[in-house]
């Protein structure tokens, strides 16, 4: 016999396929019954001897349904008979759903494939018979996982929402009654209440824009940024950073310029674009000592694509090629020393940088220390 | 001036916008609870409603309801004071029947503009 004929070449008698004389049958993963056209066993391999707990001898000339639980045997005739009518292959996963029958009584759930056969004692299905359980199993952990997951998922949000809203409500009275003393309301101030009153203002917004910073954080990293793509100027963009700015650059004396020379629209998502250039410019001002900050927008391309360059050019401290990457990241300022210097969250760069990305662009810095930064923003012109 | 109706939960927050409106002549009064405060909207002599929306007993959701289904009171805008923030709460407060909203930390040089601002728009 040449195992490398198939079986359905109709070469092989049943005395052919049974036993350890076809290998290939007898040890197959999956238990193999071979079904006659009136639904009696004519021949199993050694998994089914295993799966079904019966000796092989205990089966053949049986009807099949003897491996099945009761309440299937009926309608299993039906579809055993109308598979025989119009015999073809069924791969496993497809059909219904159906239990085995081991001796012993137990029931276990089982995929099945079925194949015509044909041999020289005429055609027979050949059912392929697998002990689902553990898959069974398996896909319910998974289901149960994900509910869990969801379920986490769900916690998560409605926890940012809560610390969002705990956190704004003391803050709004911190933040109020400043302004009210501040106003000079409640009465005039000296000098020195004043300069004190105004440190706890800041404080308090510093601690705003923390808490801002960190919900908008959670929000991008667990994909919740809802982005609006639009059609707008970038000049708009730029106007209304330069005009929420200018107040800064004035205090401290620096020259603070725009230069934009791109015409036409840009389709992008304006609240993060806008954040992203007040977050690069504020920078810019704020480790600024003396001399400029430019913001410049150019046309340029990306990726072979159109695009538009926003740089935001400082005469400022500058940062070490080694510090350069490191920038990016969360709660990472340079100098520790410089931390109550230039008051800021440590999660600006790290934030624009996430948000560039979202709007399918990049965040580069280049700088010399000493001399200067420049924080180039490249985003397409079409999404 | 007119009277100006402010309903929070938190006493600090009610003090403080009282403070500043009536810092700015405006007659307004409070209330803590947001039950009671519905009550004295319902009365219909205030010119401007003020409220928090997370509160116990009835919430701002709540209120709106109750109180936008008073036609005697349709000409009285209605605005939330709140600091649920984050992005889809305007549009849940707004879709919840409210005028407009205003997110706490509140700015005091610019509350008591915007404030003033619903007054115009509608209000005498």
């Amino acid at each position: 016999m040449d195992p490398s004929q198939t079986l359905g070449e109709v070469a092989f008698s049943l005395a052919d396929l049974a036993g350890t004389r076809f290998p290939l049958l007898e040890y197959a993963p999956d238990a193999t019954i071979l079904v006659d056209a009136e639904g009696k066993i004519r021949l199993v391999n050694a998994q089914t001897e295993r799966l079904f707990g019966y000796y092989r001898e205990e089966l053949i000339g049986r009807p099949i349904e003897m491996l099945i639980p009761a309440r299937y045997r009926g309608r299993h005739v039906g579809e055993r008979k109308g598979y025989y009518g119009d015999p073809h292959v069924r791969p496993m996963g497809i059909g219904m759903e159906l239990n085995g029958l081991r001796k012993n009584g137990s029931e276990f759930p089982v995929e099945i494939s079925l194949s015509p056969v044909s041999t020289r004692e005429g055609t027979f299905v050949s059912a392929s018979v697998r002990d689902s359980t553990e898959r069974k199993t398996l896909e319910r952990q998974l289901r149960e996982l994900n509910a869990a997951l969801e379920g986490a998922n769900r916690a998560k949000d409605s926890f940012l929402a809560s610390m969002s809203h705990e956190l704004r409500t003391p803050l709004n009275a911190i933040i109020g009654f400043t302004g009210t003393l501040l106003m000079q309301l409640p009465g005039p101030l000296t000098a020195e209440q004043e300069r004190q009153l105004e440190i706890v203002q800041s404080s308090a917004r510093h601690l705003l824009s923390l808490i801002n910073d960190i919900l908008d954080l959670a929000k991008i990293e667990s994909g919740k940024v809802e982005l609006t793509f639009e059609p707008i100027s970038a000049k708009d963009v730029v106007d209304a950073v330069s005009s929420s700015l200018a107040a800064l650059a004035a205090e401290k004396q620096l020259e603070f310029t725009t230069h934009v020379t791109v015409d036409g629209e840009i389709t992008t998502d304006r609240r993060a674009l806008t954040q992203i250039l007040l977050n690069l410019t504020n920078n810019a001002l704020k480790y600024t000592e003396c001399g400029s900050v430019r913001i410049d927008v150019r046309a340029t391309s990306y990726n072979e694509k159109p695009a538009v360059a926003f740089s935001v050019s400082d005469t400022g401290i500058g940062i070490k090629p080694d510090d350069q990457e490191r920038l990016f990241k969360a709660f990472e300022q340079l100098d520790r020393s410089n931390t109550r210097r230039y008051e800021g969250t440590g999660l600006g760069l790290y934030l624009c940088r996430n948000l560039a990305q979202l709007l399918g662009g990049e965040l580069m810095v280049t700088s010399e220390f000493g001399k200067g930064s420049t924080f180039t923003f490249t985003l397409p012109r079409a999404r | 001036m007119s009277r100006i109706l402010v309903v929070d939960d938190n006493a600090v927050n009610l003090d403080l916008m009282l403070y500043l409106l009536r810092a700015f002549g405006h007659e307004a009064d409070g209330h803590a609870d947001g039950l009671a405060g519905l009550h004295a909207a319902l009365r219909g002599d205030f010119a401007l409603v003020l409220t928090d929306i997370l509160m116990p007993g009835i919430d701002g959701y709540e209120f709106a309801r109750r109180f936008k289904r008073e036609s005697h009171l349709s000409a009285v805008p209605l605005v939330a004071v709140t600091a649920l923030a984050m992005s889809g709460d305007r549009e849940r407060i707004t879709e919840a029947g409210f005028d407009g909203y205003i997110t706490k930390p509140i700015e005091p040089r610019t509350f008591v503009a915007q404030v003033e601002a619903f007054l115009g728009r509608d209000g005498p």
